[in-house]
């Protein structure tokens, strides 16, 4: 959506514009001979339905040397839970880019990209896509992996966290466009704020996803029986049947997804209106209920639309476009849908000063309908347009493929299109009349507003009784101590087996609880900087002291549960803050023995979450939290070390994210622990610590956490 | 304009003793008089004659380079196209030119001063061009937009609308032994004129870097641009190469560095032809940063692999991956009859011969590791960079008014914290 966004503001404009325009010379073009369209019968796609189910279309066009498929999935964002509004968005881009049980999404990207092939996934409200495109010659290679995202996807968790940062942008910037304001809050207007059509994803049922809403989604809906498959391109129908049969003949069926079955509640009539003081034109939207294209009524309304607000010959163009010069963009009718009611619409964009105006003058054009009824003429021009055009609806077999998959995932007929023909044909002009009398009411239409009010011709109040639509976004859920901001998971066995895994690795389970204490010489450079001793002790499970000598002098910081203090050598001592105290204490509780001791601590959770390659080790990922917040590790599946560990914390300029590189394992004392600790925040290199000495259980002096006598007169 | 119009706005525009009766008189004769006009008026007629029968994709659009007129008809059609497209270029009417003209400038406010991303890249680019008219947007300014009259339209078109400035592409189901006997009974009608005078002025090297901040209520965008030459530049396949191996998909390097490793934004490429091609213009490269993450991090992120283009030879897949997607994305873009009418046309306009539209995989095919390596050094350094940066601002900026408020995982905090305002502004 972004890159379109910026490329369109490229873009220079385009002049939706008939200038110039040449003189109308008596209807001199009515001359020039038009020839008979030569025959045409649009090539229909073999359709071939398997045992278990699946549709397949098989539509085949050699004018390139290209194989282009798409299989579409039952269920879409509508059936998503509220409380997880955006779960359709990251599934559908995880599925893809989490990669499979065999190959992460990177090792897939590599090896189709290489090709100038794709295979990519999608979700939408409706449905979810799967599909691949290829060089003729790239087949096998390419089916190979398509299959595979189908049958096996991973949902890699690192995967999960960009889709999660990139729908959280998405919420950030979705009141920078007015025409993005514009079209989500009247769509919220004409099907009802808690229809699912009109849902959108917020920073809270953005975090609320987790991988096994993911697995769970999959595991529900994608199934032969709910699947249609549609080929198109450069190849033999009779060897692709029989590639795709060997493929998915064998595929057992599964539950059917459910039917949709939604309630439309249109907005009361009147004025909404959303302020924003940074345009100099307003965008207008007057919306009420469609309908559906199963409607007998559909016709009609088709004619009704292309002479009402449809193009260059429509009413509200030639009037508020045109007579008035009033808009750049106008037009208008009664939406229509396959699977759910359209929107009934007219939009207008026009400068503030003549907001009010505009409105009155499509408010004129819809009472003309009843008073000059749309003409003969007009409908005999209508018809001629849709009629000549159709044939582009029809121009090339990819195009036919996807229209007849369109009607077989709604449920229309095949030959659908064909009585379109015959239909539109016997429109009349009572037809319209009485489709314009039926849907469109003036009095009905919920208008929207987003605008500069304070440049407005006249107050909207003017026109009737206004709402203000508040589209301030609500805030991030606050940052949750037990979880860190990350769901929490709950634990799965892989992720139980990877934590005893790693305990076992580090000297056993019985060995690290029996660990009370510890004290550790660290040599920790900042930066490159040259390497200062520091001293830590703790004893488990919350008392910490650190000592670090710099060139000032040494530099204490204690943390236990009755609160942290820091004093340097010579300018006393200070208390922190109790959110720093938290933050220090939670980050012992990020010790690697801490965690392992607590490998079998039902408070925590361990939450296998796929795999990642570091350093060309497969490692596997291990999520934590619970009792404590967030953490990550990456285990090397042979040793069971950990080679690196993400977390969230606070620093002093705000939130990072942590990530810390393990090496160097030693065993000493029958603990085996990293020696060497690479630090990064936000992906930059912070320092690097270097073990000299771990010593297991010494005898801690009980002093080492107390605040010093002079505590007394504290500094700020 | 009428005289009544001009006697109104003089009356208007009195400092000292408006006369409000005369003013109203004034008034009610010119909207009288243009109703009287507009009762002989027919009003889209040439695009209903397209629309009734069965036109499509009837549109012009105009760009910094050139304009172009296009639609598609059914194919027992192309007479009436050869027809109706000559007469308008043979007897063309301005008609109702003022009315047209005001939707014009509803365009300018919808895509330009209501959009912020309108808003910087107007900026942006006016800051990148000093002398070349490339500073001026497209759809003029405001001001320019308002005084602009009928008689300077007459002018343009008689000047630049020329057979001999023109090229004309069909694509569908035409045989050309058929259609160009009818293209050259219409367009040969078309009366023959010289080809008008290219521009002369060129862009004066940049020796200093120049920076555009908007202040907005928008999210941060960034975007930075260096100037290169024009496409007929034996190097354009080096930038074209550059924009694929940085820009395509998920294995470019701006996605792999910015959105998948350092997880800082949720798109990032690079481009050229901003914001036209025909004369030396800008490759450009551009970030949308996450929420938390700021526009200077994307900047340096840029940087690195900006560095890494001129100092590392990129990789032999790497360079294979270019030019087997250069050769696919060829084939795909020849599916479909619209898109291939307008790149025909686009290669004959540019090049004088529509055969370089194939060409364009062996200019490709030449590119080399040390041709990547040297364009970089030569074009991509900072006295040669034009900055453009969206910076949240105002009541309206979540989190963006009161630092302290806000939460710490509130991300348009961190874009107003010390890490920006850090940056040279």
């Amino acid at each position: 959506m972004k890159r379109t966004l910026l490329l369109l503001a490229f873009m220079a404009p385009t002049l939706f514009t008939s200038l110039p325009e040449a003189a109308a010379q008596s209807q001199s073009w009515q001359q020039i001979p038009i020839p008979q369209l030569p025959a045409f019968k649009p090539q229909q796609p073999k359709r071939i339905q398997l045992s278990n189910g699946m549709v397949i279309f098989l539509q085949e066009d050699h004018e390139l040397p290209m194989i282009d498929g798409t299989a579409r999935i039952r269920g879409g964002s509508v059936n998503e839970p509220p409380s997880k509004t955006g779960l359709v968005d990251i599934y559908g881009e995880v599925w893809r880019t989490g990669g499979t049980k065999t190959q992460t999404g990177d090792q897939l990207d590599d090896f189709l990209e290489v090709r100038a092939a794709k295979v990519e996934t999608g979700g939408s409200s409706d449905s979810t896509t799967i599909s691949f495109s290829c060089l003729k010659g790239d087949l096998d290679d390419v089916f190979k992996a398509f299959t595979d995202v189908l049958r096996n996807p991973e949902f890699n968790a690192d995967k999960i966290d960009i889709a999660q940062k990139e729908e959280d942008d998405g919420i950030s910037r979705r009141n920078d466009q007015v025409g993005e304001i514009a079209h989500r809050e009247s769509v919220r207007l004409a099907y009802g704020p808690d229809n699912p059509y009109a849902s959108v994803p917020e920073y809270s049922t953005v975090a609320a996803i987790t991988r096994q809403d993911l697995i769970d989604w999959h595991a529900k809906y994608v199934h032969p029986n709910n699947i249609i498959l549609g080929i198109n391109g450069d190849f033999n129908s009779a060897a692709m049947e029989a590639k795709l049969r060997a493929a998915f003949d064998s595929w057992p069926k599964g539950p059917a997804a459910p039917k949709n079955d939604f309630k439309y509640s249109p907005a009361r009539a009147g004025y909404y209106l959303v302020e924003k003081d940074d345009v100099n034109q307003s965008t207008i939207h007057m919306v009420g209920l469609g309908t559906t294209r199963d409607n007998p009524d559909y016709y009609a309304i088709g004619v009704f639309n292309e002479a009402f607000g449809g193009g260059f010959s429509s009413r509200l163009f030639n009037d508020i476009r045109t007579k008035r010069g009033l808009a750049y963009s106008v037009g208008g009718g009664i939406g229509t849908n396959f699977g759910h009611p359209g929107i009934l619409q007219v939009s207008i964009g026009t400068k503030s000063q003549s907001t009010v105006e505009a409105i009155q003058a499509a408010n004129e054009d819809i009472d003309q309908l009843a008073t000059k009824p749309i003409t003969d003429d007009e409908i005999q021009r209508a018809k001629d347009a849709i009629l000549n055009a159709f044939i582009f609806r029809l121009d090339s077999p990819d195009k036919i493929l996807s229209e007849r998959m369109t009607y077989e995932y709604y449920g229309y007929p095949p030959d659908w299109l064909d009585k379109y023909q015959a239909e539109v044909k016997k429109v009349t002009a009572a037809d319209v009349k009485r489709v314009a009398g039926k849907y469109l009411h003036k009095d009905q239409l919920a208008v929207l507003v987003v605008g500069n009010t304070k440049e407005f011709d006249k107050p909207l109040s003017s026109l009737g009784s206004v709402k203000k639509i508040d589209i301030a976004i609500p805030a991030p859920p606050a940052e949750k101590g037990d979880t860190g901001g990350k769901p929490a998971a709950d634990s799965n066995p892989e992720g139980k087996a990877l934590a005893a895994k790693v305990a076992a690795a580090m000297g056993g389970l019985p060995k690290l609880q029996s660990i009370k204490t510890m004290h550790v010489n660290i040599a920790e450079s900042d930066n490159g900087a040259p390497p200062n001793p520091v001293d830590v002790s703790i004893e488990f499970p919350d008392r910490m002291h650190v000592e670090v000598e710099t060139p000032q002098g040494a530099l204490t910081i204690v943390a236990t549960p009755d609160g942290a203090f820091m004093s340097m050598a010579g300018m006393g001592t200070r208390s922190m803050p109790p959110a720093q105290t938290k933050e220090m204490l939670s980050q012992l509780h990020h010790d690697l023995v801490y965690v392992a001791q607590h490998a079998n601590d039902s408070s925590f959770t361990f939450t296998a979450a796929g795999k990642e390659k570091i350093d060309n080790v497969d490692a596997d990922i291990l999520d934590i939290g619970g009792a404590i917040p967030w953490l990550r590790w990456y285990i090397d599946p042979k040793t069971g070390h950990i080679l690196r560990e993400k977390y969230k914390a606070t620093g002093q300029s705000g939130p990072f994210d942590g990530e810390t590189n393990f090496a160097d394992w030693r065993t000493n004392d029958g603990l085996t622990m990293p020696y060497k600790h690479e630090n990064k925040q936000d992906g930059k290199e912070t320092s690097n610590a270097e073990f000299k000495k771990i010593d297991v259980n010494p005898t801690l002096d009980p002093k080492l956490f107390e605040k010093p006598a002079e505590a007394a007169a504290e500094k700020q | 304009m009428p005289p009544t119009y001009a006697a109104y706005l003089a009356e208007r525009d009195k400092t000292v003793g408006r006369d409000n009766a005369k003013l109203k008189e004034l008034e009610k004769a010119w909207k009288d008089a243009i109703a009287e006009a507009d009762k002989y008026v027919v009003g889209n007629a040439f695009g209903k004659i397209i629309e009734q029968n069965g036109g499509e994709d009837m549109n012009a659009n105009t760009s910094y380079d050139e304009t172009a007129y296009h639609f598609s008809l059914p194919q027992n059609r192309l007479e009436l196209w050869a027809y109706l497209e000559t007469e308008r270029f043979l007897h063309p009417v301005l008609r109702e030119f003022y009315k047209e003209r005001n939707v014009v400038i509803e365009e300018r406010r919808m895509r330009t001063d209501s959009n912020p991303i309108g808003r910087l890249i107007e900026q942006f680019v006016e800051a990148a061009f000093t002398a070349h008219p490339y500073h001026r947007p497209t759809v003029g300014w405001m001001a320019d937009l308002n005084s602009f009259s009928a008689t300077d339209a007459q002018k343009f078109f008689d000047k630049y609308y020329v057979p001999s400035n023109m090229v004309v592409a069909v694509a569908g189901d035409v045989k050309p032994a058929e259609a160009l006997p009818i293209l050259e009974k219409y367009f040969g009608r078309l009366p023959a004129r010289p080809q008008p005078d290219e521009i002369t002025t060129t862009e004066p090297p940049q020796n200093a870097e120049r920076r555009v901040v908007l202040k907005d209520r928008a999210q941060p965008l960034y975007i930075e641009g260096y100037h290169r030459p024009d496409y007929h530049s034996k190097d354009d396949a080096v930038f074209d190469a550059i924009t694929d191996l940085l820009s395509q998909g998920r294995t470019s390097r701006l996605y792999r560095s910015l959105v998948r490793d350092k997880k800082i934004a949720s798109f990032s490429a690079g481009f050229s032809g901003m914001p036209g091609t025909k004369y030396p213009h800008l490759f450009a490269f551009y970030a949308f940063p996450l929420p938390g993450h700021s526009t200077k991090e994307v900047a340096d992120a840029i940087h690195v692999e900006i560095d890494k283009l001129k100092k590392e030879d990129i990789s032999d897949d790497e360079l294979k991956m270019i030019k087997t997607r250069t050769k696919a994305n060829l084939i795909r873009g020849l599916a479909d009859n619209e898109g291939l009418a307008t790149q025909l046309a686009t290669y004959q306009t540019r090049y004088g011969d529509w055969r370089e539209l194939f060409r364009s995989v062996d200019r490709i095919d030449q590119v080399s590791k040390a041709d990547i390596r040297r364009i970089a050094n030569e074009i991509f350094v900072d006295t040669n960079r034009t900055v453009g940066v969206i910076e949240t601002s105002g009541s309206g900026a979540p989190g963006g008014a009161e630092p302290s408020s806000a939460g710490p995982s509130s991300g348009e905090q961190a874009f107003n914290g010390p890490a920006d305002q850090g940056g040279a502004h």
